[in-house]
Formats: structure tokens, C-alpha cells, sequence
């Protein structure tokens, strides 16, 4: 546990985080020290100004809060009215030169300044004069547009791009009231995380070209979820909404911080993942030809695994650990070998040593804690002498080549049970829509050896069924989550200590040596 | 009233040649220097009551004091030779007419704080004074003055000139050293300070040129030879600059403590035929102006300024008489500070642009009392909320002329003043 | 100050002649960090161009091994450094406090109107350019002005007016 240190904040004495700066130590009990350009992520700047406080029998006696340490017995003033009104002096020159963009600026209503002008200032404005007028909707590459008006010069995406990715596009030219944030003639952004710089800007001066426009931020409902891109399983937020008449839809997936996993950011490629949610889904169940209900295509399925010789059961890296307990105990039941084979949802070489594995599936290290094969050679054994394949969720088409799917749907029948409109459900015989895990809930360990829960975010207005559900409609004995786990916590060594049904937020860490263990 | 302490070689000669420079003098303290310890010349300089003549007047051994003690890091030398502060025009004379001297200077300087490398910051608009002090610099090398073995002593010690490029910020010593390190002049936050964390994040001293220009003086004479001019407090002498509309302006050595009037009229000649006295600017643009009956009692020192709430500042007086129009004289000076805010912080960088709007608009014939108001209340919101204290440089002298001359905003609000075009 | 942000494209790659080049490694030699060439580096610019290009910036930067953000930052943010080319005659008039109070805005007003020229511009027959700067240091002999870097105290219009005619 950590050190803690006595102080005063507005005369009453608290217990804070010893070596934390004030912002830090005093926001973890509640109290707001207004401030743009301090970042945990990115250290304290001293720029912005909004955070002074005094020190009563400081020296001096006016400190920026992000660059003083607690110490013991400290006495911060926050509500004497000479702090208050520095707060709305510096609100007031941040805004003169503001322009007031409100009713076009995707900002709004998760902006900084409208918040700290509505509980620090709510002063008139006092421009007379002709305001600093900059350059608006610059495109800065990688789908980043700035509004230099916009900017307050905090330097929060200068200080990311040079500190966290290390390119270094970003910079403040000129100085005094022409300093505005550019990038260099020909060298746009070039990263694959420069759209973070979307988020650490407090204001609307960097917005996404994905996302402008599109949707208000008040309208969003902000859902806690794990990113599915890759093994890395960062934290994210899934923003969505339904609009009247129409359906639940994602706009936007933002990093939701995890200090365990990815911290404060996200990569590019994972944040646009939200799009695989959205678009190209499998909606409709498919038999043979035709459009099928949905207890036609499932009575389909069920009548094919009875009646097939041999069936190969093969399950997504993708699928929640729950979902995979379903699935080995119904392959077990139904005497078909299990198959997690994948090798083409791995991109070797693409993985970086920041957020971004080579792994483009979100749960392969579950196969492991479950002794599911996912090699090539058990594949290959697997459908040696089968006529059936039935697939949940995992997309044959990325790991064989177009003649190898051919060759091997040649002599065996492919069931998609599947989320979205992938080259093999095409092929498929029968095709049945999924939840995609934004729709549904489990727990998914990352390459690390994390594990982590996420919970239903989408509710569409026509809910697919989910994956373990329609396991047991097929004749899998698991019927939901909790039995799963039940089963899981029984079943799997690792797991059974660990409460999975009480999952923290930052995940539980599964040593690797328990994980490598299980998988020998 | 004019004495020669560090200007003693200024008239001769080619002083700033290195064998003219030795003939009267130059680097003789040295033997002397090494064969002390290097506290004992910090305490020698401490007793001499030296102050930093940048415009700080911070006393100069007590800072050299605050270096650590046994540092694995490297200690470095920075001497300020930025200069830019509006009627400031001393220390070109030093690099000029005596670089020997500042030189010397700077051998006993590093000598006493331990340092082995020492930058020499100029402002760059200095082309002819950044020539003259390189080839006194070579000079120095080739002479065995600097480089691995210094004046023959077991002591390694290297000057480098670092040219500035048009930035009266990197006057201010992070500045200074965030312009050395490659960046933009954009003054750090303090703690940590230089003498802590300076230079490559390394122990750093930051002197003005005069003040490492006046160690050869103090090192040769003695501190009590240096307390003998000057005041107690405000002890030595300064290169005053005098400026503005006198008879003869001119850069002049005295000895601090002198009535400021008395050296206007008798050192700078006084007043031009036919004109009165409206207000003198003590000590650089940025301290607040004083009124004819306030520089009665004014004498040139730290502790006199102070009790009449301006400052000492770099010493540069500038003599205002009755022609000057003073609201102009204020737009004149609120251009000034905008044009150099580093625009690093808030305050600062969008409220001097916003005090410059404000003060063009009054000359313009379209100002309010309103505006005048809020001219001096940005004054008090601005100074001291900000990174470094360009911006007080700014709000002190503007709202010294807001208070003490009032009336001549007043009035161009009320049309009593021509509204001219403003410059 | 204005916007320096808008840089000029030469279209040409820029590199340093021999006797630049020598000074850049000599100067190496004298800082623990090779970031500290950045403005010694645009001086070198300078010298050998009269001002710095886009390209010319972006060869510094991967000469220092260093974002070309860096060096346009400082490249935009030090005024002494012409982001574009000036006259063969460039004419700074000091415009602070004591050459305020002594007449600058006489020798501007001449100048422009001699010239054809405001501050900032850059005359049609590339002959002369014309700036106002801040203090020049000089302020017991203002009004001060200088030309290519050379200083002229005491000025005033007559004394303009000669200095002006040597350089035809």
C-alpha cells in the first residue's frame, strides 16, 4: 500500500498518495483541480495556468498544482476567492481568443473549456477587439483535422508525439499569440496511435475525420469493453447510441485507462475496429440458397450434425472463454474433434513494443487454458475423413489460401455460425448470424496473460443470439455464462482460485508460468 | 562622477587585442586565483557584496553557493549576454572594448564553481560585438588562457559563443539555457532551479556579462577596494546607460548610490534647451516610471528603488520630457513585450496581445473608461500568474503609467487628446 | 512578429558547402548534445543561403539526427532568421522606447516612401528589404538602424540619405 500524507485542502485536513503532484493527489479523494495541459500520461507542463493554487505560508505562495509534490502538513487553498478568481481570470484569457465554435465542434459536451467556463467562470465576455484569427480544418494526416483556433496551446499532442510515439510531427511555430500547433511541410502524421491525439486534446482543436459530425457527444452512451483487434486487449470505451427509428449503432471506441494493459491510449487500427461491429454483419440466417428463419437454420444445423459422419468443430480465437468451455464440452458431447486453428488471424512482424501484437485475435491465450489444438497438423488430422465442418465464429478463409478452402469445401460441408459477412460465410452452406462480443458479455485473456471481463454495450433492436446459446440449442449442455464458469473455475487448474464472476476492473493476471503449464 | 573600475581599459586602444590587453593587466589575477580554493574566492566574492547586474540584483557568491556539493554531474558556466531589455546597452562595451576582461572573468568564475565549460549566450543582432569577442576568444586559446591547461595550471576549461537569434525572452537564464539546448526559449518552471538542474539538466550558474566582467576588479583589489564605491547594500559600480531626451546620452561608470536627477543633469548634460522634465524610466523599460517629484528622493540603488516601488533593474535610464505623449510611449512598450512573449503560457500570450488591442483602441479615439479600467485590472490578472515574469515586465511598467499618468488616457477617451493613427 | 509558418519550398535538396559543413562538425565537437546545433545550424543556413528553406530545415534536422518539427520551431520562433530572402540591402530600423522617442518613425516613413517598401516586404528589383525591429542595444545613440547587420547610430534622415547613396 502506498505512503500517505496528511494535508489541508480549504482548511480540512485529508489523507493523500505520498510523491503524487497535487492534481493527482487530491483529484483520487474527490476534489477537482481544474487543469488542460497537465496528462498523467504525459507529465506536467506548467502552461495552461488553470491549476494554480495557493499555498497558505508557501513560498511561494502561488504554485501550478501539477508541478508540486504533496507534502505533510501542506495547506492548499482552492475556495479562498482569490484562487476563484484567478481561475475565472484565466478562463477569461483563454477564451478571448477563442472562437466560438460550439454549435460545429464535435467537442462539445466533453470539452474542457465549456465545462471549466460553466464551474470556474460564467463571466460576460469582455472582447472589444479584434480576436487572433489561425488556420481551421487542417488535414494533419492519419485522419487527425486541427482547428488552430481552436488550440489553447497546451501542448498535450506535441508532448504525445514526441514522448510516446517518438515521431515528432507535431510543433509549436512562432510565439506569442501566432504560436499554433503545426506539423512540418510534407511530413504529416505518420504513427499508428496519432489518433490519440484526439482524445488527450482537451479542447476541439484535434477532432477525427472518422468521426466529425457524426454524432453528439451527449447523445453517447459510454460503455466499458475490450478491444478485440489484437492480443493486446486494450481497455476501451464503446460509444454508441439509437437514434429515433433507427438502431443501436457505434460511433466511436475511445481507450478507457487500464495502468495494466495499454494505459491511457489505444492504437489507431484497434480504435477503428468499432466498424467491424457496425458494418458487413450477418443478419439474416442462410440455408442453402434461400433466407431462412432463424429455428429453421438452427434445426438445419442440428439436423446435419446428426446426421454426418464425421464433424469437425472449430472455434474462433475470438470467442470468450466462456463461449470456448461451451463449445469443447458440446464437441466433446457430440464425439467431433475441437480445432482452434487460426495461424492466419497472426500477422508475423506487425506487433510493435507498445500496444500492438502481432496476435489479431483477442483470446488464443484461452486455448491454452483450455487444451483446445489450434495447430495446422491437428487441423488437417481433424478433417481428415470429415464431411461436416462446423465453424463458430472462426474465419477459415484468413488462415488457408483460396485453393486450399476450395479443396478442403470440396468434400466438406461448412456451417458459419458467424458474426459478419466474412469470404467463408459465402461459402458456407448454412449460415447463422451471432452476438458479436460488442453485444455480449465474457472473459478474454490477453497475450499477457490477463483476464480480463467485458459486458453487453450494443443492444440491437433485433439482438442476435448469442454464441453459447446457440451452442445449447444444438444440444450443448452449458446453458449461459455462469454455468460456464461454474464449469471453468471446476475444470481449469488456474482458474480455480480466482473468483470469475468478480472480476476487477484492470483484470486479474494469470501467471504465465500457470498459463504455459496448462498448455503442456 | 564618473569613475573606471570596469571600463579602466575602455578608451585604450586595441584593448580588446590580447597583448594590449595584457600590458594593462589583463588576466594577472590568474596565479593568484588558482592558488586559492575555490571557496575561499566564493566567500571573497560574497564579502564584496557584488549583485547580479542582469536586472535581478541577485547577490552574486550567494548563488554561486547554491550549486550541490560533490556532483558526479558537470558544472556549467552561462554568462548572459542577451541584452535586450529597451534602454539597456552596457555590456556590448565589454565585449567590445574589453572581452580580455570578461574573459578573465569567466576563468575565475568557472575556477571557483568548478566548471570546465562555459557558454557565452550573445543576442544575435550583435554581428559586429559577436566578431570582436571570437577573435578575443581564439586570442585566449592560442595563448593558453583557455583550453586544457589553463594560464599552464593543471585545469581544463572551454568557452564556447552561443548566438541568440532575435529573442528578448532568452534573456530570462532558462531561457537562456532551453536556446543553448536547441529549443525554442520557452522558460522553464523554478523549482528546479538552474544552480540545481540547469544546462543538460546539469548544475548550471547563469551570470550577466558585467557581473563576471567586475571579478578581475574584486580579485585584484580586494572585497573591501569594491565595497568602497557604492552604497552598503548596493555596493561597486555600474555601466549606467542614460538614454532618451538628454543632451548627451551615453553609456557612464558610476558608483551606485548617486541622486538619479544629479546624474541626469550632470552627467548626461540635462534636459534639452526649453523642455521639462514629465518622468524618467529608471533602469530598462520594464520598471515602473517615476514622476519629476518621486525622482527628487531617488537615489541609483537597489534599496532607494525599491522604497519608491520601481527597481534598479539593468541601470538603463531613459529621460522622459514634456513632449512625450505617454499613452504612446505605453504602446510603444506593450508592442514590445507582446512581440517577445515566448508564448509558452496563458496569461501571457493572449493577454499581452489583448492589452495591446486595448491600448491601440484608446489611441485610435474609440477607448472607454471601461478600457482603461480594464487595462490596469489585466495588469493584476496577468503579472505573477505566469511561467517566467516577461509578462510582470510588461503589467509593471504599464499600470506605473496607468496610475501616474492617468489623465493622458482619459484624455484620448474623452477626445482631449488628437486620436492620431497609432504607430 | 507575424505567422513564419508558411515556409518556402525551393523544390531543390539543400546541403551545406565545404566551408559550412567543416563549421558544422567543428561545432560538434563543442556541445554534449548534438540538439544544441539547431540554431548555430540555421545560422549556417543563413550565411551561405541569406535565408532557410523548407529543405533547408529538413536537412538539418536529419544532419542533427533530429524531428524537423524541432528545427522548425526554433526556426520560426528566433526572428533574426529570414524565412524568406531579403534585399541585397536589408535595413532594420530600431522601433523601442529611446529611438521611439527620438524619431525612428521618421526614417521608417522616409525609408518606405524612398523605397517603396513597408516593413516586411521586399522591394520588386530585390534591391532592398525593410524591417522594424525591437531593441538593438544602442540606445544612447538612437535612433539606431542597421544595414546587412552593420550598425549606424545617430541616425537621422540626411545621414540616411547618404548611407542610401553608397549603396547605389
Amino acid at each position: 500500500m502506498a505512503d500517505k500524507v496528511k494535508l489541508f485542502v480549504n482548511g480540512q485536513e485529508v489523507e493523500v498518495e505520498a510523491g503524487k503532484n497535487l492534481i493527482d493527489a487530491i483529484g483520487a479523494i474527490g476534489i477537482e483541480i481544474p487543469h488542460l495541459c497537465y496528462h498523467p500520461a504525459l507529465g506536467a507542463d506548467g502552461n495552461c495556468r488553470m491549476c494554480l493554487v495557493g499555498i497558505e505560508d508557501g513560498r511561494p505562495p502561488l504554485v501550478p498544482a501539477c508541478k508540486t509534490r504533496v507534502a505533510e502538513g501542506m495547506k492548499v487553498q482552492l475556495d479562498a476567492e482569490k484562487i476563484k478568481k484567478i481561475q475565472r481570470d484565466i478562463m477569461e484569457l483563454e477564451l478571448i481568443n477563442h472562437p466560438i465554435d460550439c454549435p460545429i465542434c464535435d467537442q462539445a459536451g466533453e470539452c474542457k473549456l465549456q465545462d471549466y467556463y460553466m464551474r470556474y467562470d460564467g463571466k460576460p465576455s469582455r472582447m472589444t477587439v479584434k480576436p487572433v484569427l489561425k488556420a481551421k480544418h487542417m488535414d494533419f494526416g492519419c485522419g487527425v483535422v486541427h482547428d488552430q483556433e481552436r488550440c489553447v496551446l497546451c501542448a498535450r499532442c506535441v508532448r504525445f508525439t514526441r514522448m510516446i510515439t517518438k515521431t515528432g510531427e507535431l510543433g509549436i511555430v512562432n510565439r506569442t499569440d501566432y504560436a499554433r500547433v503545426n506539423i512540418f511541410p510534407g511530413r504529416p502524421l505518420n504513427n499508428r496511435y496519432a489518433l490519440n491525439v484526439v482524445d488527450l486534446c482537451p479542447v476541439g482543436a484535434m477532432t477525427s475525420r472518422d468521426f466529425r459530425f457524426k454524432q453528439r457527444a451527449w447523445f453517447l452512451t459510454n460503455s466499458p469493453s475490450i478491444c478485440h483487434g489484437c492480443s493486446k486487449g486494450c481497455n476501451i470505451f464503446i460509444d454508441h447510441n439509437r437514434e429515433k427509428y433507427k438502431d443501436d449503432v457505434i460511433y466511436r471506441f475511445r481507450p478507457r485507462l487500464n495502468e495494466k494493459v495499454n494505459g491511457y491510449f489505444i492504437c489507431d487500427q484497434g480504435r477503428m475496429t468499432y466498424k467491424l461491429e457496425n458494418d458487413n454483419r450477418l443478419t439474416t440466417p442462410r440455408v442453402g440458397d434461400r433466407d431462412a428463419g432463424f429455428d429453421e437454420a438452427v434445426e438445419s444445423v442440428r439436423r446435419a450434425v446428426s446426421q454426418a459422419q464425421k464433424t469437425v468443430v472449430l472455434v474462433s480465437p475470438n470467442a470468450s472463454l466462456e463461449q470456448m468451455f461451451a463449445v469443447q464440452q458440446f464437441a466433446t458431447a457430440i464425439n467431433a474433434p475441437l480445432s482452434g486453428y487460426s495461424d492466419g488471424y497472426i500477422k508475423q512482424g506487425d506487433g510493435d513494443d507498445f500496444l500492438i501484437r502481432d496476435d489479431k485475435s483477442a483470446n488464443r491465450a484461452s486455448f491454452a487454458l483450455l487444451g483446445i489444438d489450434a495447430t495446422k497438423a491437428g487441423f488437417a488430422a481433424a478433417v481428415g475423413g470429415a464431411d461436416l465442418l462446423l465453424s463458430f465464429d472462426n474465419d477459415l478463409s484468413r488462415s488457408l489460401s483460396e485453393a486450399e478452402l476450395g479443396q478442403l469445401l470440396a468434400t466438406v460441408k461448412l456451417v458459419m455460425v458467424t458474426s459478419s459477412q466474412t469470404e467463408c460465410v459465402a461459402k458456407a452452406a448454412v449460415a447463422v448470424p451471432v452476438a458479436s462480443y460488442s453485444e455480449d458479455s465474457g472473459s478474454i485473456v490477453n497475450g499477457e496473460g490477463r483476464l480480463q471481463r467485458y459486458e453487453v454495450a450494443v443492444v440491437k433492436n433485433q439482438p442476435a443470439c448469442d454464441l453459447l446459446r446457440i451452442v445449447h440449442l444444438l444440444g450443448g449442455e452449458v446453458t449461459n455464462n455462469q454455468e460456464a464458469r461454474v464449469g471453468l473455475q471446476a475444470a481449469v487448474a488456474v482458474l480455480k482460485n480466482i473468483d470469475l464472476e468478480q472480476v476487477p476492473a484492470e483484470g486479474i493476471a494469470l501467471t504465465e508460468s500457470e498459463v504455459a503449464h496448462v498448455a503442456a | 562622477m564618473q569613475v573606471q573600475v570596469l571600463s579602466t581599459r575602455f578608451d585604450i586602444p586595441d584593448a580588446n587585442k590580447i597583448e594590449v590587453a595584457k600590458q594593462h593587466g589583463a588576466y594577472a589575477t590568474l596565479d593568484k586565483v588558482f592558488a586559492m580554493q575555490p571557496e575561499e574566492i566564493i566567500e571573497l566574492v560574497k564579502a564584496s557584496g557584488l549583485r547580479g547586474r542582469g536586472g535581478a540584483g541577485f547577490p552574486t557568491g550567494l548563488k554561486w553557493s547554491f550549486l550541490p556539493k560533490n556532483i558526479d554531474k558537470p558544472v556549467y558556466l552561462a554568462v548572459n549576454s542577451d541584452e535586450s531589455e529597451p534602454a539597456t546597452f552596457k555590456d556590448r562595451y565589454i565585449l567590445v572594448r574589453d572581452p580580455h576582461m570578461l574573459i578573465e572573468g569567466i576563468i575565475i568564475c568557472c575556477y571557483a564553481i568548478k566548471s570546465h565549460a562555459a557558454y557565452i549566450y550573445i543576442r544575435g543582432e550583435y554581428t559586429t560585438q559577436v566578431k570582436v569577442l571570437q577573435a578575443a576568444i581564439d586570442e585566449a586559446y592560442a595563448a593558453g588562457y583557455l583550453g586544457d591547461t589553463v594560464a599552464g595550471h593543471d585545469y581544463k576549461l572551454d568557452v564556447t559563443v552561443h548566438r541568440g537569434a532575435g529573442a528578448y525572452v532568452c534573456g530570462e537564464e532558462t531561457a537562456l539555457l532551453e536556446s543553448i539546448e536547441g529549443r525554442k526559449g520557452q522558460p522553464r518552471s523554478k523549482p528546479p532551479f538552474p544552480a540545481v538542474e540547469g544546462l543538460y539538466g546539469c548544475p548550471t550558474i547563469i551570470n550577466n556579462v558585467q557581473s563576471i566582467g567586475s571579478l578581475p576588479f574584486i580579485l585584484t583589489n580586494g572585497a573591501d577596494a569594491y565595497k568602497a564605491y557604492g552604497t552598503e547594500k548596493s555596493p561597486g559600480t555600474h555601466l549606467f546607460g542614460i538614454s532618451g531626451l538628454v543632451k548627451k546620452p551615453g553609456m557612464y561608470e558610476l558608483p551606485l548610490g548617486l541622486p538619479i536627477l544629479e546624474v541626469i543633469e550632470k552627467v548626461a548634460g540635462g534636459l534639452r534647451d526649453g523642455r521639462t522634465l514629465k518622468g524618467v524610466i529608471p533602469g530598462g523599460s520594464s520598471t515602473p516610471v517615476l514622476t519629476p517629484e518621486e525622482a527628487q528622493t531617488v537615489t541609483l540603488d537597489y534599496e532607494s528603488m525599491a522604497a519608491h516601488k520601481t527597481m534598479f533593474g539593468s541601470g538603463g535610464i531613459v529621460v522622459l520630457d514634456d513632449t512625450v505623449d505617454m499613452v504612446k510611449l505605453v504602446e510603444n512598450l506593450i508592442y514590445f513585450y507582446h512581440h517577445e512573449s515566448c508564448g509558452q503560457c496563458t496569461p501571457c500570450r493572449e493577454g499581452l496581445g489583448w492589452m495591446l488591442k486595448i491600448v491601440k483602441k484608446i489611441i485610435r479615439g474609440e477607448g472607454t473608461t471601461a478600457d482603461i479600467d480594464l487595462l490596469t485590472e489585466l495588469c493584476d490578472n496577468i503579472e505573477m500568474k505566469t511561467v517566467c515574469v516577461l509578462s510582470a515586465a510588461c503589467t509593471m511598467s504599464t499600470r506605473s503609467y496607468l496610475n501616474k499618468f492617468r489623465h493622458e488616457f482619459e484624455a484620448y477617451v474623452t477626445g482631449g487628446a488628437p486620436a492620431q493613427a497609432a504607430m | 512578429m507575424s505567422d513564419r509558418s508558411q515556409l518556402i519550398e525551393t523544390g531543390k535538396p539543400f546541403t551545406f558547402d565545404a566551408q559550412r559543413d567543416a563549421e558544422f562538425e567543428r561545432l560538434v565537437t563543442r556541445y554534449p548534445t548534438r540538439e544544441s546545433l539547431i540554431l548555430p545550424s540555421l545560422w549556417l543556413v543563413q550565411e551561405q543561403e541569406g535565408w532557410i528553406s523548407a529543405e533547408a530545415m529538413a536537412y538539418i534536422a536529419d544532419r542533427i539526427g533530429t524531428f524537423a518539427t524541432m528545427v522548425y520551431e526554433a526556426a520560426t520562433f528566433y526572428t533574426m532568421y529570414n524565412l524568406q530572402p531579403k534585399g541585397k540591402n536589408h535595413i532594420c530600423v530600431c522601433r523601442t522606447l529611446s529611438c521611439y522617442l527620438l524619431g525612428k518613425q521618421e526614417i521608417v516613413d522616409y525609408l518606405k516612401q524612398e523605397l517603396g517598401i513597408k516593413p516586411g516586404e521586399v522591394s520588386a528589383d530585390g534591391q532592398y528589404s525593410l524591417e522594424e525591429v525591437e531593441c538593438l542595444g544602442h540606445c544612447g545613440t538612437a535612433p539606431v538602424v542597421q544595414l546587412n547587420g552593420e550598425f549606424y547610430e545617430d541616425m537621422n534622415v540626411a545621414k540616411l540619405k547618404e548611407l542610401l547613396a553608397t549603396l547605389k
